[in-house]
């Protein structure tokens, strides 16, 4: 009987799992229905295209913290991290491409680092990450007290590219989708870094050291927050440090939107991706039915919880 | 794949007609102590287990059995004395061939079995195809363990029940290229009696190619079994090394220094006659729910009642009810307090002290106007650890003590409260006999002053303690025991005839 029970039982535990990112997907749907039919040209490749461009950065910046939350940890200073990167990409990027190239490298280096010293100090990574957010926004401040200059001519052409047949911005939010799902959910390195958010005293009797999964983990999401920071620019066209300071907790909601949670051990690239998009599309449509822009992030906020109690719903009909 | 080798893959077979004497020792400790702050946990162990033998190690919880394991296993550096393995100083490269299964898992629960075998075998497993390696030995060694498991590598571990986790967990210690010493820690406590034969039957195959295996359980009839020697470890020594052969339950319960005491229940158990007489504080009508069909129960004043069966079939799903009775089939006309069986997830404050964790539920009956009363605090914290021998007293924090002596503290802190019904969720898993023996007293006692108790328990045996008994399968309850009616036997009669009851 026992036999009869067992294949029927992990479908259901992968559709409980996947219920959440399901869920954002149906609103993401639901979204660009009520777009479309506000404006019939969202449908079209060029529609698209402008729609979703906005939240490609975000969408990238969102599997930076999928990794970290993969791990149990969060990230406090991934929104002024990407307004650095901006920052940098628009001042050093241009004057001396060398150079900067070089400081977004380091950018990188010092997000492992953060994740070296989170470890061995044990300190919270909510503190140690809230901590550097600071470092990042007088860095960025530093470089570029006013929001300003220019990108760089490549950086810019990227921005403005046009594919003909589809839409775009597609291309980086499945791309960087994909590469995160190789590395967390494919690859052994991703093994390590859910088993560390998972139990980490399994970890450590298996032979294999918690720091590195860490380190790995943290080593990422610092190059994906510098992807997101250089497609931002791309956009925008300058540098300003806090263009991006909402993100921080809009990455957070979109890895939860997404299925993850802040207890570590789960890896959801495309729910991420799902969730990133659902509420960056949030802001798109509320313009479009004008709503005051005052009122704006208070609707998002009841949007959020809206699909957050979908999810919720549709997980205790799965249970 | 070369984790695919085996069993074949430990060491040269031993000569047959040698004795296991002759055998040479895979890993020896020669004086090991171990201390944790001021706790000895080990005081000088003198262990040898041998190519293809099975030893089987007993001893009271906080006899220093988990310590040994994990010196023996290269997970912790004595303080004096040597590990060797193989016969020479072992380095972390030996410590490999020595693998160990837990009895609390360890397991990552958020990744797929698969991926668990890669964090614990992935020395022995290709670097690319690994998921599809580890798959498909993982697969073949439960379908060569455990026959009819029901496992797929891509399930994820939480989604596994406790008899499935503990035999991939089990699998997963097998994993390796070449195995000289398993190491199984309480291995059968959460698996059915099927699954326990097939794990043993698994263990002698591996014992006859040279593998040995340390078997650590309470079951000591288990242990008898299957080992071919008995170690009895006390306050951290080995005091008594023997042949399996002709040893009985109640020697080797002696040597672990317990009083052996025929279950006393019976004289102590309340008039079965009476049961229907007593004034009813709690009951279940017709409830049904997720893992619920139909159950009607019944607990009276100052009653014990079991609820027993196979492991998961809707015993915990009662307490759940009588705990949080929210529905309109539930009636509980008493104050509740709940004992958790999984002491490190549900039981323990681990920050506080003893004190403090016996208390907290106690608290607020002792609090006069919401401000808290130390000295009457201390004093009800004093009575009980002096009641129950606690060791380490009031002050000690919760996590240094033993497994057995934090359940004691989990089970008083119930008790210490006013409560009038105490539910007891499975909280003897793994609790040492002499523990156990002072906790059933207890429950009588408690019992006797107008308490009423509800006892989940996977130990049939422990069902002689209750005045009366539910058996449950499927969600159902198919049998009600009294007085003399209850014993291990008919338990286990109870649950499982029937058989497709589980649609």
């Amino acid at each position: 009987m026992a036999q009869l029970l067992a294949p029927a039982l992990p479908d259901r535990a992968r559709m409980r799992r996947s219920a959440p990112a399901a869920v954002s997907a149906v609103a993401l749907i639901a979204m660009i229905g009520v777009c479309s039919s506000l404006q019939p040209g969202v449908l079209t490749v060029e529609g698209l295209t402008l729609v979703l461009s906005a939240t490609v950065p975000l969408v990238i910046a969102a599997q930076a913290q999928m990794t970290l939350m993969a791990v149990g940890d969060i990230d406090l200073g991934i929104g002024n991290f990407v307004g650095l990167v901006t920052v940098v990409s628009a001042t050093l990027l241009v004057s001396s491409p060398l150079v900067g190239a070089l400081v977004l490298a380091g950018l990188v280096a010092a997000y492992a680092v953060l994740g070296l010293l989170i470890h061995l100090r044990e300190v919270p990574a909510l503190i140690a990450t809230l901590g550097a957010s600071f470092v990042w926004l007088g860095l960025g401040l530093f470089l570029l007290p006013t929001p300003g200059g220019t990108t760089p001519g490549w950086l810019a052409s990227f921005g403005a590219w046009q594919p003909a047949g589809f839409p775009a911005p597609l291309l980086p939010i499945l791309v960087v989708a994909l590469l995160v799902y190789l590395l967390t959910a494919r690859s052994a390195a991703g093994v390590r870094m859910r088993g560390l958010g998972s139990n980490p005293v399994a970890l450590r009797r298996a032979g294999l050291r918690p720091l590195t999964s860490r380190v790995i983990a943290y080593a990422t999401a610092g190059a994906l927050g510098v992807l997101s920071g250089l497609v931002l620019a791309s956009q925008t066209g300058g540098g300003d440090v806090s263009s991006a300071s909402s993100y921080t907790l809009m990455t957070v909601a979109a890895v939860i939107l997404g299925g993850g949670s802040f207890s570590g051990g789960n890896a959801v690239p495309w729910g991420a991706a799902i969730g990133g998009v659902t509420l960056g599309l949030v802001s798109v449509v509320l313009s479009l039915l004008d709503v005051r822009s005052d009122m704006q992030s208070a609707v998002q906020g009841v949007i959020v919880l809206a699909v957050l109690a979908g999810r919720v719903v549709v997980g205790k009909v799965l249970r | 794949m070369h984790v695919d080798n085996l069993p074949a893959g430990g060491t040269a077979p031993p000569e047959t007609d040698t004795g296991p004497a002759a055998r040479p020792p895979v890993v020896t400790a020669r004086g090991v102590t171990k201390a944790y702050g001021r706790t000895r946990a080990l005081t000088g162990v003198d262990l040898e287990v041998r190519a293809g033998e099975v030893l089987g190690l007993v001893g009271h919880n906080g006899a220093g059995k988990s310590t040994l394991m994990r010196v023996l296993a290269g997970l912790e550096a004595c303080d004096t004395g040597t590990v060797l393995v193989h016969g020479s100083r072992a380095s972390a490269e030996d410590f490999r061939s020595v693998r160990m299964a837990y009895q609390e898992t360890s397991l990552c629960p958020d990744l797929t079995v698969a991926e668990n075998m890669w964090v614990s075998s992935r020395h022995c497993l290709p670097r690319l195809g690994w998921r599809r390696a580890a798959s498909d030995a993982v697969r073949r060694r439960l379908d060569e363990m455990f026959p009819g498991h029901g496992v797929s590598p891509r399930d994820r571990v939480e989604d596994l029940s406790l008899a499935r986790r503990q035999m991939v967990e089990i699998a997963r210690a097998c994993l390796v290229d070449r195995l000289d010493l398993l190491i199984l820690d309480e291995p059968t406590e959460s698996l059915g009696p099927d699954a326990a034969r097939s794990l043993y039957a698994y263990v002698r195959r591996l014992t006859e190619t040279g593998t040995a295996v340390l078997l650590i359980s309470h079951r000591i009839r288990e242990v008898l079994s299957v080992a071919d020697r008995v170690a009895v470890l006390r306050d951290g020594a080995v005091t008594a090394e023997r042949p399996a052969a002709g040893l009985g339950e109640p020697d080797v319960l002696e040597l672990m220094g317990a009083h052996v005491a025929t279950p006393a229940a019976t004289g102590t158990r309340a008039a079965a006659g009476g049961a229907a007489a007593r004034e009813t504080v709690a009951e279940l009508r017709g409830a049904t729910g997720p893992g619920l069909r139909e159950v009607t129960l019944r607990v009276g004043r100052g009653e014990v009642v079991g609820l027993a069966g196979l492991a998961g079939q809707g015993q915990q799903e009662v307490l759940e009810r009588l705990w949080r009775p929210v529905r309109r089939d539930t009636t509980v006309k008493v104050t509740r307090a709940y004992v958790p069986g999984d002491r490190q997830r549900s039981g323990v404050l681990p920050l506080w002290s003893v004190g403090d964790n016996l208390i907290v539920t106690a608290l607020r009956g002792i609090a006069r106007r919401g401000l808290r009363r130390p000295a009457e605090e201390r004093a009800v914290v004093g009575d009980w650890v002096k009641r129950l021998a606690i060791r380490g007293g009031a002050e000690a924090g919760i996590t240094e003590l033993s497994g057995g002596n934090q359940q004691k503290v989990i089970v008083a802190r119930a008790f210490a409260s006013p409560a009038g019904l105490v539910l007891l969720d499975d909280p003897f898993r793994g609790v040492d006999v002499h523990t156990k023996t002072d906790l059933y007293r207890l429950i009588r006692e408690e019992a006797a002053k107008g308490r009423s108790i509800v006892w989940y328990s996977s130990e049939n045996a422990e069902m002689a303690h209750c005045d009366r008994v539910y058996v449950f399968r499927a969600g159902r309850i198919v049998a009600e025991l009294t007085g003399e009616e209850i014993s291990e036997e008919r338990i286990i009669a109870v649950s499982f005839n029937e058989d497709g009851g589980n649609d």
